[in-house]
């Protein structure tokens, strides 16, 4: 197994990915606007 | 005192002092991506009082124009480079966001009619891929990963599936060399050979996420066409990006049955392990779309919110496209990529003029 492989096994199970984060911060965005903290997002 | 000197001490870096180290670039990919919104306003309204004829210029290209003039005069100083990485985090994040503008029954009509063109597309792709690398004498799993890497979703596949086959560093800098290099190229021609073909908004949009490997790149080549072809792109990239799992797999039982690679113990694991999650949150907001859970004000503010988190994307892009770099990867591999990028994009186009046929969506 290369280096990369056991880097993935040595994680600790809480850590997690740059993917989970994205989803993490997208879907707390996303309940801010619902609760009304953000009302207005300009473009 | 002997040990002190053969054991290197690696000191973790503070979750705390990793998040400042990022701060630095994510400005300036903010700071670029601005600009470029800026340009996009201000060359238009200028040309027009000067009584110019210029095309209008979207954001999008000016965020990686931009970039891509930094990149190869200044290049990226090191202060910057970690948070110019985040640009992935951003363009996921700004992919769940965008669930908010698709209702579920879209998603399932335009998902099911891309699932099967997506299905098509790895299968053509990967054999033809495959045959070109042993046509060129390419070492089997540098063959593997720019077929994974083009048939799939172009960088991530190319680490998912390196780390599964445990192929060497060089290979896999060769493939997402090669692939970032023809990504960057798709960039440009793509939005050029649609419009000459006269696509309309959904027939380019599903050939930009099946033709352009990067989702990143998929997403900005479609952007760069309409707002509603850069909707699609990312829909069909995101059903090609859920295939990568079972690719991966597939490669990593074979090259394990050569005794090349580790088995692979608990399938399902190894699966979820490297589905894209965030797919799932695409799914997710578009669920709670379709069932009101936001009103029309909060969808808007979802999709603008998504908009700057692909704006920072763009500028990433570009940022991250060093053409000096590229070049010293050598030409074999970038000239297997390069035939099989052509091959697969004249492929992905007649699929899709049959399918606006066959479906007449």
């Amino acid at each position: 197994m290369g280096a990369e492989g056991k880097a993935e096994n040595n994680q600790s199970p809480w850590k997690l990915s740059l993917d989970s984060w994205a989803v993490v911060v997208a879907l707390l965005a996303a309940l801010l606007i619902r609760a009304g903290v953000f009302k207005h997002i300009p473009w | 005192m002997a040990d002190v000197v053969t054991v290197p001490q690696v000191r973790p870096v503070q979750p705390a002092l990793r998040f400042l180290r990022v701060i630095p670039g994510v400005l300036l990919l903010g700071a670029i991506g601005y600009a470029g919104k800026l340009l996009e306003q201000n060359v238009g309204a200028y040309a027009k009082a000067h009584h110019w004829t210029f095309p209008n210029i979207e954001y999008v290209l000016w965020a990686i124009v931009l970039g891509l003039a930094i990149s190869n005069t200044v290049g990226v100083p090191e202060i910057f480079r970690s948070g110019v990485a985040t640009y992935e985090f951003w363009l996921k994040a700004g992919i769940v966001l965008l669930g908010a503008r698709f209702l579920l029954g879209d998603i399932l009509k335009l998902g099911g009619v891309s699932l099967v063109l997506v299905a098509i597309e790895i299968v053509g792709s990967l054999a033809f891929m495959t045959f070109l690398g042993r046509l060129f004498k390419l070492k089997p799993k540098l063959t593997t990963l720019l077929a994974v890497g083009s048939a799939v979703c172009g960088v991530s596949a190319i680490i998912a599936t390196k780390g599964a086959i445990e192929a060497d560093d060089e290979d896999s800098s060769f493939s997402i060399a090669a692939i970032l290099a023809l990504g960057a190229l798709a960039l440009f021609t793509f939005p050029v050979i649609g419009h000459f073909l006269h696509l309309s908004d959904r027939a380019y949009g599903l050939w930009a996420g099946l033709g352009v490997d990067n989702t990143a790149e998929a997403t900005a080549a479609g952007a760069l066409y309409s707002d509603a072809a850069g909707k699609l792109a990312v829909l069909v990239k995101s059903t090609r990006n859920a295939m990568i799992g079972f690719v991966v797999l597939a490669y990593a039982i074979y090259w394990a049955s050569k005794g090349q690679a580790q088995a692979v113990g608990n399938k399902a694991a190894f699966l979820w392990q490297k589905f894209p999650k965030f797919v799932l949150g695409f799914l997710l907001i578009s669920v709670l779309a379709t069932y009101h859970f936001f009103n029309k004000d909060q969808v808007g503010a979802l999709a603008n919110l998504s908009r700057w988190a692909f704006l920072l994307t763009f500028a990433g892009v570009g940022l991250r496209t060093n053409f000096r770099d590229m070049r010293k990867q050598g030409l074999r591999p970038f000239a297997v990529g390069a035939i099989g990028e052509v091959a697969i994009a004249v492929f992905t186009l007649a699929l899709v003029i049959g399918a606006e046929k066959i479906f007449g969506f």
